[in-house]
């Protein structure tokens, strides 16, 4: 029996959301009948639209999906000026201030405290600069990853960006593929350094060349059913298939479409098309598709660049980003600056984007790690744009725990998770700054932190992996994590190992702390990596590297920030709450 | 180390209590989860689900353990747990 968001997206789901949020915006929150909240909330997120949670009735999260994270400075400035008149809330973020964006692990952007009524003149501004909030969320296509750089980067074999365009038009707004039975996640890498990071994506094009017709073709193998969430993680499988660029919109309409008959409707836990590959094998999937969705011949898979990735690869020869000044095969450079948690005030996303204009960039990328790249600085204007004020909070050269720092949305927004996150890793990355020493020769040591089980900070992937989980302390339950070790990806993927569970949240820079003291003890030389040294331990031995313990490091959101209305805000209580308010944010009577 | 076998997040219905697993010869204290489920559509059953922090458990593979209820059966336990928390609610009192 089709499940119950399957019967809410039979009745209405796509395109035509649209008209149902324009009247809902003209008529105001009340007008959403409190009885179909769940089914509408589920629409909108085809819109790009998640209801916030608990307590924050009435305001929304809005994400906006840029494929590869690509803009033009001109689409920055907008996202900065729409987030500084409409993402303020009822109360400050005591880190950030009362207008941000976040940038994403899916190179998308998010703004919250979004109300209903001011989504037309949100989409009209967007809009009018080429952007758009259309499938950012929902059952269909998402934002397609992959590198901000291609066409510019120095170090690729194909330029991707004229066909994830192709991709990005032919799937976006398209009824053959708009009601899939889940998320469908596409990357596509044409570069050297993996930073597409395909390997936990429903599809990925990765980069490979092959000998076709006595001809050597560079194009992309391609892999289905990676992806983190749930318990069972997974990367995505080799389907032995090579596809020529040309031929890659054939491919992806008939894996989507594979996915969009054969997919499992009736419990959406098992919907991700991973567990498809898991069923069915990864030989079924390509003969099924040969049979069912191609109308040409597919070459079998190519020779691969895996063993060149390097990106969140945990490699001690080379770091795993895109920070620093980098070469463009024009001539020019691209500056990767470091936004702590992805996080950027309003004011700062709009001073970057005339900065950018101001030097004759052309180009604003996002990247998986939460980071932003100019490209197209000329060689003679490096040194203006290295000194300039704005980069001493956007670092291109940040302190290594800094640099590596990754967190999800956490209890200040999102319904799901258990603990405090962003403002959270702040604090943890700049108390690491401050005390522990850096083992010569890291240059940037990966903390991916999540606010529960779902996967949205990548936790698997990390050098180290906090998942959030309570635990209790001086007979108080508090906020705490589990710690995974040595996940990353690059030419031989792997998940991290969960060595201690339910570390109280004031005692992991401690852990962190000890843990690369030891390190820094233990490891053969600088040349062994991290992600190498946990590699060679145990069980056991991960276990025991290093203990938790309380250091000077305060942690302000011990309690339970779940049952907060606003994590930061003066009264934290649901009573407190001024959700949920109307159009000018002035609180709705209650029912009650 | 094994990865937790259930998903723990703000639909849980309780992320920290105390357990214990007990067998021949063995018996180790851990903290657990505990989550009560029904199928999203047409539900048929109650489904208990209980898991102990592997990492503090030397005797038993990483697991969960799950047992399932018929309507009738969850009102019994309910019921049961009604009066048990009644009991230990008026002892504390006195």
């Amino acid at each position: 029996m089709p499940s119950k968001v399957e019967r809410w997206k039979d009745e209405t789901y796509g395109m035509e959301i649209r008209d149902h949020l324009l009247r809902f915006a003209e008529e105001g929150w009340d007008a959403i009948p409190e009885d179909e909240h769940d089914a509408w909330f589920e629409r909108f997120k085809w819109w790009g639209l998640y209801h916030q949670r608990k307590g924050q009735e009435s305001y929304f999260m809005m994400r906006i999906g840029t494929p590869m994270g690509r803009m033009t400075p001109e689409q920055l400035r907008t996202v900065g000026e729409v987030a500084r008149e409409y993402a303020t809330g009822p109360v400050e973020n005591p880190e950030f201030g009362d207008a941000y964006a976040d940038f994403t692990t899916r190179q998308s952007i998010q703004l919250h405290w979004i109300k209903v009524e001011d989504i037309p003149d949100i989409w009209d501004e967007l809009e009018s600069v080429g952007l758009s909030t259309i499938q950012a969320c929902g059952d269909s296509w998402r934002n397609i990853v992959g590198s901000p750089v291609a066409g510019r980067d120095a170090d690729e074999l194909i330029d991707v960006w004229p066909i994830v365009q192709e991709l990005h038009e032919t799937f976006k707004g398209n009824d053959l593929y708009a009601n899939l039975p889940r998320k469908w996640k596409v990357a596509m890498t044409g570069d050297r350094r993996g930073s597409g990071q395909g390997d936990i994506n429903d599809l990925a094009f990765e980069p490979a060349t092959k000998e076709l017709d006595g001809e050597a073709v560079a194009g992309f193998n391609v892999n289905v059913g990676g992806g983190l969430a749930r318990k069972e993680p997974r990367f995505a499988r080799d389907i032995d298939v090579f596809c020529r660029p040309e031929n890659a919109t054939d491919v992806a309409a008939g894996l989507s479409a594979l996915f969009r008959d054969y997919g499992d409707r009736e419990d959406r836990f098992n919907a991700r098309i991973k567990f498809l590959v898991d069923e069915w094998g990864p030989e079924k999937v390509r003969s099924v598709l040969q049979e069912e969705y191609v109308d040409y011949e597919l070459p079998t898979a190519g020779e691969g660049l895996r063993d060149e990735y390097d990106y969140n690869a945990g490699r001690s020869d080379s770091p795993g980003d895109y920070i620093g000044v980098h070469d463009q095969h024009d001539g020019r450079n691209f500056l990767g600056l470091y936004v702590l948690v992805g996080r950027m005030a309003a004011a700062d996303v709009i001073e970057l984007a005339d900065l950018a204009e101001a030097y004759g960039s052309e180009m604003i990328g996002l990247t998986q790690r939460q980071n932003v790249i100019v490209g197209d600085v000329a060689d003679e204007d490096l040194d203006d744009f290295l000194a300039e004020d704005l980069l001493d909070d956007y670092s291109p050269d940040p302190h290594p725990f800094l640099r590596g720092s990754i967190a999800c949305t956490g209890t200040e927004y999102c319904s799901l998770s258990i603990v405090e996150t962003k403002n959270r890793m702040v604090r943890y990355g700049r108390w690491l700054r401050d005390n522990v020493p850096v083992p010569e020769g890291v240059q940037d040591f990966h903390i991916h932190l999540s606010g529960c089980t779902a996967s949205c900070a990548q936790p698997q992937i990390a050098d180290i992996s906090l998942r959030g989980m309570k635990t209790r302390k001086d007979g108080d339950a508090v906020e705490a994590f589990d710690v995974g070790l040595g996940g990353g990806l690059g030419e031989n993927p792997q998940f991290a190992d969960w060595v201690k569970m339910r570390v109280p949240a004031d005692e992991v820079p401690g852990y962190i702390a000890n843990l690369v003291e030891t390190y820094e003890a233990e490891r053969a030389g600088p040349e062994e990596s991290f992600r190498d040294f946990v590699a060679g331990r145990d069980e056991d031995e991960l276990a025991a590297l290093a203990e938790a313990e309380e250091t000077s490091y305060e942690d302000p959101y011990l309690g339970n920030t779940k049952l907060t209305w606003y994590p930061y805000a003066e009264d934290t209580s649901m009573d407190a709450s001024p959700a949920p308010t109307d159009g000018q944010g002035e609180p709705l009577p209650s029912d009650d | 180390m094994a990865d937790r076998v259930l998903k723990v997040n703000a639909f849980t219905t309780f992320d920290l209590l105390d357990g214990a697993v007990e067998g021949h010869g063995f018996e180790e204290g851990a903290f657990a989860t505990l989550n009560v489920r029904t199928a999203r559509e047409a539900p048929e059953e109650v489904t208990l689900e209980l898991e102990l922090d592997n990492t503090e458990l030397e005797s038993v593979p990483p697991h969960a353990d799950r047992v399932t209820l018929s309507a009738a059966e969850a009102e019994r336990l309910a019921d049961e747990l009604q009066s048990a928390a009644d009991r230990v609610a008026s002892a504390e009192e006195e």
